[in-house]
């Protein structure tokens, strides 16, 4: 009997309407776990790297993993496609519900391809999926959607559908699950609106069936204490939510200011956790089965909803130099409601800002207009007016503007809150990220500024290449397992491996765990070679290598790129254009 | 003085965000002690283990630089510093 695993992945024509089982044998799902790794590989068996992302024939995939809907945190999925921002391979990731809600509906993931003729939303019950029609719901916002769609299914059914944003077709839209979780980079949103693709809902009781029931429930208890007896999970994220990191990353001299011009916000205290807590906090919110909850459910004075989270806080605060927490936190919700990446859409206004400053752009975008924040947003999302332009991504607007150097991107890929100049680790994690700037692949700032599991010099290039690699690879086991990132901070490799091993019954070892980490990261480079993508794409724009701050406690830093490259392509088994040698394939099996 | 700032669970248990303290060559650990009596509350269970040793996570900047890359605890402060006092944290 097969266990974690649900054992049935759906391919879906909505053209012709056309639906199939897709067979995964049991070698290919131990190579690959599920989620990120089984998505892209299955990604990468059906299309090609040539593949228009916006074109019918692509696939947009849905997948859970073996630890989806079990223990704590096991409620997330992940969308896997050719993002149409980045052109990259691309898997996105969202928490809540609705990962739990597939396998509960008797699938590990739906694969979707073609285009619909009109509105649709795909409805996943009883291991069976509905094609419905979406026209009603064509034009709602995220929020409106989900509620509709929910009136017209069985109780507790979890919905992840798009906004205007992704049927406006815009670069950088999300998808949003469960009120206001976002698969939020790299545009998966926008793959859903060219399909005509509005919603999927899907819900049911079927039992994730568990190999080792009694050392399951040892474990899962084992967990709940070392999650509770941490410091960051079992308290600071309860407490202060992810904006706990303003001040620390203000503190450290890292924090983007005015399109990452300078590292201290001098408004930073404004907008952090700790204020965020005082003035908007109604309640923590959280995911499946999360005692953590790092989630903030906040009210202005006009609205309420969800965050804004790190990142958020970030992207339409110290980058714009805006220090209206209310104003963000509204630029937050409409996010949400409209279905757009907050990363990207800050990063966006923050390069306009410089282009208009320059005199690259004429238009009239200036640092620290708060008031006009909410208008830039929702015309992003309708493609109004300037909005025509935002919505291009800081890449292609800055590009279209005549000063490419102004986009602060790896790839396409809009690059978050943390500036590399103040941490060499994190530096050589966004620019070797498969996906583009992105601060997930290898969260360098762990041990580079937080600590965990070590203190390691921020500064220093050295040993940085095998840690790099080393967390890229553990990411991509626990994007494919699949279970919330946070839990890094409370557990090691070992315990991950100790769950894979309790729910499927399969002798996986630590060793075997970070090779298929490493299998994973490859398949997704080879993609990307494939695509076009080599080492001259393995880089960061030319104001962290060349320019440096001149205050603040990560003032005349530039990042060592080069020289850390090498050794990152050496550790990889790559060669020096970054193409992976014929030897690491086939240790890999590649 | 030194301007010794709280942060983050620091800040609600001590339910201020600062506090000028003397302490002219003293250490970290003993600046701290002070900071603790000036603030009139305790805190110092959040950043240090049952051994006085700095708890994993725990983040103490003098002037921005972070004492573990100095002499730890040990680490001497100047009248003119400033300290800034983060409790584990994490994020993303």
């Amino acid at each position: 009997m097969m266990t974690g695993w649900m054992g049935k992945i759906v391919k879906i024509d909505l053209g012709s309407g056309k639906q199939e089982t897709i067979a995964v044998s049991d070698t290919m799902r131990r190579r690959y776990l599920g989620g990120r790794g089984l998505g892209v590989k299955l990604y990468s068996d059906l299309c090609s790297s040539t593949t228009d992302p916006m074109a019918a024939d692509n696939a947009l995939i849905f997948m859970t993993g073996p630890l989806t809907g079990t223990v704590m945190t096991s409620g997330r999925y992940q969308v896997i496609s050719r993002s149409p921002l980045t052109g990259t391979i691309c898997d996105s990731s969202s928490g809540g519900h609705f990962g739990a809600a597939l396998k509960g509906a008797g699938i590990d993931g739906l694969i979707v391809q073609g285009r619909a003729a009109k509105p649709v939303y795909l409805s996943v019950h009883d291991g069976g999926v509905e094609i419905r029609d979406a026209s009603a719901f064509w034009g709602l916002n995220t929020q409106q959607t989900q509620k509709g769609i929910q009136a017209e299914l069985p109780s507790k059914t979890s919905v992840a559908c798009i906004g205007p944003a992704g049927e406006n077709r815009i670069l950088f839209a999300a998808i949003m699950n469960d009120k206001d979780r976002a698969a939020g980079r790299g545009g998966m949103g926008a793959i859903m609106g060219g399909k005509n693709l509005k919603a999927i809902a899907a819900g049911g009781s079927r039992p994730v069936e568990i190999a080792d029931p009694s050392g399951y429930k040892d474990l899962a208890a084992l967990i709940d204490r070392a999650v509770d007896k941490n410091p960051v999970t079992g308290k600071s994220l309860q407490v202060l939510g992810t904006s706990v990191l303003v001040n620390i990353i203000n503190a450290h001299g890292m924090f983007p200011t005015e399109n990452f011009r300078r590292g201290v916000f001098n408004d930073a205290e404004g907008t952090s956790g700790e204020k965020i807590a005082e003035t908007l906090l109604l309640r923590q919110s959280a995911c499946f089965k999360c005692p953590i909850g790092c989630g903030r459910t906040t009210r202005t004075r006009d609205k309420n909803g969800e965050g804004p989270e790190y990142e958020t806080v970030w992207a339409f605060g110290a980058h714009l130099g805006i220090s209206d927490l209310a104003a963000i936190t509204e630029a937050n919700y409409a996010c949400n409601e409209l279905g757009l990446d907050t990363i990207t859409m800050g990063s966006t206004l923050g390069c306009a800002m410089e282009l208009c400053e320059t005199g690259a752009w004429k238009e009239n975008l200036r640092w620290g207009e708060a008031g006009k924040l909410l208008g830039w947003v929702t015309d992003t999302a309708y493609r109004r007016g300037i909005g025509a332009e935002l919505a291009l991504g800081s890449k292609r607007l800055a590009v279209k503007h005549g000063r490419p150097e102004l986009a602060m991107q790896v790839k396409g890929l809009e690059i978050p809150a943390y500036d590399p100049r103040g941490a060499q680790g994190m530096a050589l994690s966004y620019a070797t990220s498969n996906r583009g700037g992105c601060h997930m692949r290898a969260y360098m700032i762990a041990p580079e500024i937080l600590g965990h599991p070590v203190f390691l010099d921020r500064f220093s290039t050295a040993g940085k290449a095998e840690l790099v690699a080393l967390f890229q690879d553990v990411s991509a086991v626990v994007d494919s397992a699949v279970l919330c990132r946070f839990l890094q901070f409370a557990l090691g490799i070992s315990t991950f491996t100790e769950m894979l091993r309790t729910v499927t019954g399969l002798d996986f070892s630590d060793e075997e765990l970070m090779k298929i980490g490493r299998r994973i990261y490859t398949l997704e480079r080879q993609f990307n070679n494939r695509a076009g993508f080599d080492r001259s794409d393995d880089t960061l724009p030319p104001r962290f290598l060349n320019e440096e701050f001149q205050t603040g406690s990560s003032r005349h830093r530039r990042v060592h790129l080069e020289e850390m490259l090498d050794d990152y392509y050496a550790v990889r088994g790559w060669d020096r254009s970054g193409v992976p040698l014929p030897q690491t394939l086939a240790e890999l099996g590649l | 003085m030194i301007t010794v700032k709280f942060y983050g669970l620091l800040r609600r248990r001590v339910k201020r965000s600062a506090v000028d303290v003397a302490g002219d060559g003293q250490t970290i650990l003993a600046l701290m002690r002070s900071a603790e009596t000036a603030a009139g509350g305790t805190f110092l269970d959040e950043l240090l283990d049952t051994d006085s040793g700095l708890l994993t996570g725990t983040i103490i900047l003098i002037n921005g630089e972070n004492v573990r890359f100095k002499s730890g605890l040990e680490t001497r402060v100047a009248t003119g510093d400033r300290v800034d006092l983060f409790s584990p944290a994490g994020g993303g």
